[in-house]
């Protein structure tokens, strides 16, 4: 073999290895990609295909006791932006980067929303506002406006190009048959929040961007009125064209609800309150604006009727709320109107204490019907440097125990509270308690408070910084026993303790649910009745309160806003001062007296007096209940 | 030698080389099983089946030409042979002769009808040439002179090549004149400066052709997809949507085979479009992804027997001239599985240089089938004087 045959050889050779190598280093790659990271490589190939579409279930109806349609759903066409679309993207980018020279310009905005502003009257700001919202999950496409007019939707939808990242979808909203009627015990919906989101149950399969109740038995019944929602698994080609159905699993709409609600009666019940504020006006209370009226059935607990002022309209939240509007509905000189004051607020209940006050004093023997009092107008029972005064300054000479609920003569209350005060066992606040005051009533609405029965514990913990103001003093039952000083109330305890003291002494678990329908419209379950609270009270102390508080409407302090009335009434009427405030206007009463089916509450903020601001509403929302007239009374009470 | 005592049926007996036909058959069968599973989903998948049978069929003419014809006879014809790799790699230029797709002109069209894309069997014709040059040293390339000169003449192809402009088919000459000079006995420091000039040279042509971009405002010579095809490379997460998406879904496509493949006809990633010129250029990731390792290990296999019975026959050949055709040969195939495969698993940068005997595409059936006439012409003769 010659030298050259020999190199040649060997070049083959190289050649040969060469080959092994290159073949070599692809079958070691493949074998890495196939056989090592095949199943990651898997599930990437698999979401590529695979995309899960969640059908959104319809929300269950919200009814009122009489089967009226009070929130009902309706589809509308939405116009949405993608924030997907690269230019509305880079917006977004720039807008949520720290560096504020990096913002949106006018002209940036203009360019890209200002077509679909104009066509739908907004400014390019407000599109954007609603596109940027960083409450939304960041790919979701955002809904810019509902309730599009045809018109406008067919030249989006003609000049697409010309909008970017403009989307056209049929989406289900809430209707409200009855607008703003019932607001608080409705409540409205909107997107999830982020916190909404993390708090819920997760395998109620919450998405972020997915409509919930937000407030009142919206937000309560969320999950009866949720529905399951189903899910579609569809397998997609490339450009993400559905191929076909894999999996499917059918939504389950949500249930309808029937609430105990009255919706006639609440029609009234607002009107009335809102006539009371305006009287309040009249009456030169000029800081009037806020209120609460609250109607029970005082054998069931059963809420007819729930009013709170200022109220908004449900629909605003529609379509997602702009920031200005939340800025409104939630700023302090619009008066907070989301909040429901008939059981988020607390104030003091004045004299529609006395009742309570008078019960706790039958039943501990402290007094009787026709024991008689002196009033001066100055009490100084507890020391010349402590006087109190009774409302009535220049007193009520010698007046009955019963005469004392009639004219709401302080004085009486405040010799029944000393006498508490020395007996040292906080027998008043313990008597309170047995009417469920100072806990939540346990109504299904959202944000309850429980208002506070002031002991010695809360004092001293309360002032846990002045040890100066930590002993309890007997100005402080005395006070108490008046329905001032530290005690809380909220309308709506109120109304069940005035249940309470018509119901035999028993007070019923207040509620706004009635029936749960099932999908064939039948009920399916019913809210049963409960006892919340038994007070234990003697057949024979009942019958003397309702006796005095039937005065009261006859010939005392209510009797002006009553007159004419067709029906016996029990009330009382209140007038709190809160400091810093102008007084605040109660009244709480049930009727028939004799046989009592309704317990109503009503109370206005800086309203002035219970007799002749809040006795009128009451009169004429029980007016609707029992089929009497309803009139708009002027009457005048200077008590307290 | 007792040449006049062979009887016809010994000569025929003589000039069939059993591997290589077997081999290639093989792969033709594979091929083809592979082009009807990449086409079933497609509207028309039937007819580019049968074009690509066609196909393989018109490939057996080049085949029986070459094999017929005594590769010798090829060394004297080396003047014609250049007018003629000159004419095939400028006619896509020629107006009424040529045509663009997908950014390169790179077809040969008559009266309106695509025939091949010359740059094909430009390969051939280069490897018949390059071997009659290279062969004239006798196996020792060690002048200086001579290897800038052997180096001219690939510099002109790979120069008339980016006219196109088609870079994969340029790095596929110089594949082809490596292993050609690797046979032909050029020293090694010539090769140090080859790569040194590939390497400057790729740098070069990107760096100048960006500024010439800039310059005159518009793409110049290069286009942009292809400079974004190398970058991508470097940096698949550059684009996802872009050029990094074909090598993105061709890697979910060959990894989520596993081992044993989805089946045939059954690759959600063919299927579903996910996988670009599935059927051509990334028919590598449907046999990955419905074969699995499996099919690829075959795959790999059949090419490992094809190329080292071709260097037997370079082995066999009585010469330094038919040694350096089966170099060529080889050094093209090998060339192209290495960047075709190499592509779809992002080894390499994505060009359009079809997988042999796989890819959909008659142009490259034709010149691979050629290839295996050159070998058998080779391999035929090899016991001539």
């Amino acid at each position: 073999m010659t030298t050259f045959q020999q190199q040649l050889k060997s070049r083959f050779a190289a050649l040969g290895l060469i080959v092994i190598l290159v073949l070599a280093s692809l079958l070691l790659r493949l074998w890495s990609m196939q056989v090592l990271s095949g199943e990651s490589y898997a599930a990437q190939a698999k979401n590529n295909r695979i995309r899960e579409i969640s059908l959104d279930a319809p929300r269950g109806r919200i009814l009122d006791r009489n089967g009226k349609e009070l929130v009902t759903n309706r589809a509308t066409l939405a116009v949405s932006v993608d924030p997907a679309n690269d230019d509305v993207r880079k917006l977004i980018i720039e807008a949520q980067s720290a560096d504020k020279t990096d913002d949106p310009t006018r002209a940036d905005l203009e360019r890209v929303f200002g077509g679909v502003a104009e066509l739908l009257g907004m400014t390019p700001a407000e599109v954007f506002e609603k596109v940027s919202d960083s409450r939304v999950e960041a790919l979701r496409p955002r809904v810019v406006a509902i309730d599009v007019p045809l018109d406008v939707i067919s030249q989006l939808s003609e000049r697409q190009q010309e909008f970017p990242g403009v989307r056209i979808d049929e989406v289900a909203v809430r209707e409200y048959p009855y607008g703003s009627l019932g607001a608080h015990v409705i409540g409205y919906t909107g997107e999830i929040s982020e916190k909404q989101m993390a708090a819920s149950d997760p395998t109620a399969g919450y998405e972020l961007g997915d409509i919930v109740g937000k407030a009142g038995v919206e937000s309560q019944y969320e999950n009866v009125l949720q529905g399951d929602k189903g899910r579609r698994l569809i397998e997609v080609n490339a450009s993400g064209k559905p191929q076909r159905i894999i999996d499917e699993q059918p939504a389950v709409p949500g249930r309808d609800i029937k609430l105990t609600i009255d919706i006639e009666v609440q029609k009234v019940a607002e009107q009335a309150l809102a006539d009371a504020i305006a009287e309040a006006h009249r009456q030169n209370f000029r800081n009037a604006e806020a209120g609460a009226a609250v109607v029970v059935d005082v054998k069931t607990g059963e809420i007819l009727a729930m009013a709170s002022a200022p109220t908004y309209d449900p629909a605003t939240f529609l379509g997602g709320i702009s920031q200005a509007e939340w800025t409104k509905l939630t700023d302090k000189a619009s008066e907070y109107p989301l909040n429901n004051r008939a059981v988020m607020a607390a104030y003091p209940p004045a004299s529609t204490f006395k009742a309570v006050t008078g019960l706790a004093g039958l039943q501990s023997g402290i007094t009787y019907s026709g024991k008689t009092y002196s009033c001066a107008g100055k009490w100084v029972e507890m020391g010349k440097q402590w006087p109190k005064w009774c409302w009535n300054h220049s007193g009520h000479g010698t007046i009955s125990f019963d005469g004392g609920i009639e004219e709401s003569c302080d004085t009486v209350f405040y010799e029944i509270g000393y006498e508490f005060y020395k007996r040292k066992k906080e027998e008043l606040q313990s008597f309170s308690r047995t009417f469920g005051l100072g806990s939540d009533t346990g109504v299904d609405l959202p944000g309850e408070v429980s208002g506070r029965i002031p002991d010695a514990a809360w004092k001293k913990a309360f002032n846990e910084n002045y040890p100066e103001y930590q002993t309890w003093l007997p100005g402080d039952t005395v006070n108490m026993a008046i329905g001032q000083g530290d005690l809380l109330v909220t309308p709506l305890q109120m109304a069940t303790t005035y249940a309470g003291i018509a119901n035999r002494g028993v007070v019923m678990t207040p509620h706004v649910l009635k029936d749960v329908l099932g999908s064939d419209g039948k009920v399916a379950r019913s809210y049963e009745p409960a006892i919340l609270a038994d007070s234990g009270v003697s057949a024979e102390n009942l019958a003397i309160m309702r006796n005095a508080l039937v005065r009261v409407t006859t010939q005392g302090t209510g009797a002006g806003a009553f007159r004419g009335f067709g029906v016996t009434v029990a009330g009382k009427t209140g007038t709190a001062q809160v400091y810093g405030k102008d007084d605040y206007a109660w009244f709480c009463a049930f009727a028939p007296a004799q046989s009592p089916k309704y317990a109503v509450a009503v109370v206005v903020e800086q309203g002035g007096h219970g007799g002749s601001v809040t006795a009128p509403a009451a009169r004429n929302i029980l007016a609707k209940l029992l089929g009497q007239k309803i009139t708009t009374v002027h009457t005048t009470d200077n008590s307290r | 030698m007792r040449r006049v005592e062979k009887t016809l049926g010994k000569q025929v007996r003589d000039s069939v080389n059993v591997p290589i036909m077997l081999f290639t058959i093989a792969l033709l069968a594979y091929g083809t099983v592979m082009v009807s599973s990449a086409t079933a989903g497609m509207t028309g998948g039937s007819g580019l089946l049968k074009r690509h049978v066609l196909g393989v069929v018109v490939g057996l003419v080049p085949l029986v030409v070459a094999w017929a014809i005594d590769y010798k006879k090829l060394k004297h014809w080396t003047g014609p042979l250049l007018t003629l790799f000159a004419f095939l790699l400028v006619s896509p230029r020629i107006p009424g002769l040529g045509t663009t797709a997908k950014g390169a002109t790179s077809w040969l069209q008559v009266f309106g009808v695509r025939l091949f894309q010359p740059s094909e069997p430009a390969k051939l014709v280069f490897i018949v040439i390059m071997a009659a040059l290279i062969a004239e040293y006798e196996g020792r390339i060690d002048k200086p002179r001579d290897a800038v000169r052997l180096l001219g003449y690939l510099g002109m192809a790979i120069a008339l090549i980016l006219l196109q402009p088609d870079l994969g088919t340029g790095l596929v000459f110089v594949a082809i004149a490596f292993t050609m000079l690797l046979v032909g006995g050029m020293k090694g420091r010539y090769f140090a400066v080859l790569g040194l000039v590939a390497v400057v040279g790729i740098v070069g042509i990107l760096g100048i052709d960006s500024t010439l971009d800039r310059i005159v405002g518009h793409d110049v010579a290069l286009k942009d997809y292809q400079k974004d095809r190398l970058l991508v490379f470097i940096d698949p997460g550059r684009d996802p949507a872009g050029a990094g998406y074909n090598l993105a879904q061709s890697k979910i496509a060959i990894g989520s085979g596993g081992i044993s493949g989805t089946g045939l006809k059954s690759g959600t990633q063919s299927n579903l479009h996910f996988l670009p010129e599935r059927h051509t250029d990334f028919i590598f990731a449907v046999l990955g992804e419905e074969l699995g390792f499996t099919g690829a290990l075959l795959l790999l296999g059949l090419y490992l027997a094809l190329l080292i019975s071709s260097l037997a026959i370079a082995a066999s050949s009585r010469d330094l001239y038919g040694a350096l055709i089966v170099a060529g040969v080889m050094g093209m195939w090998l060339f192209q599985i290495l960047e075709n495969i190499g592509m779809t698993v992002g080894m390499m940068p994505i060009t359009g240089i079809p997988l042999p005997f796989m890819s959909f595409g008659s142009s490259s059936m034709v010149t691979n089938l050629g290839g295996v006439g050159l070998l058998l012409s080779v391999w035929s003769r090899r016991y001539g004087t």
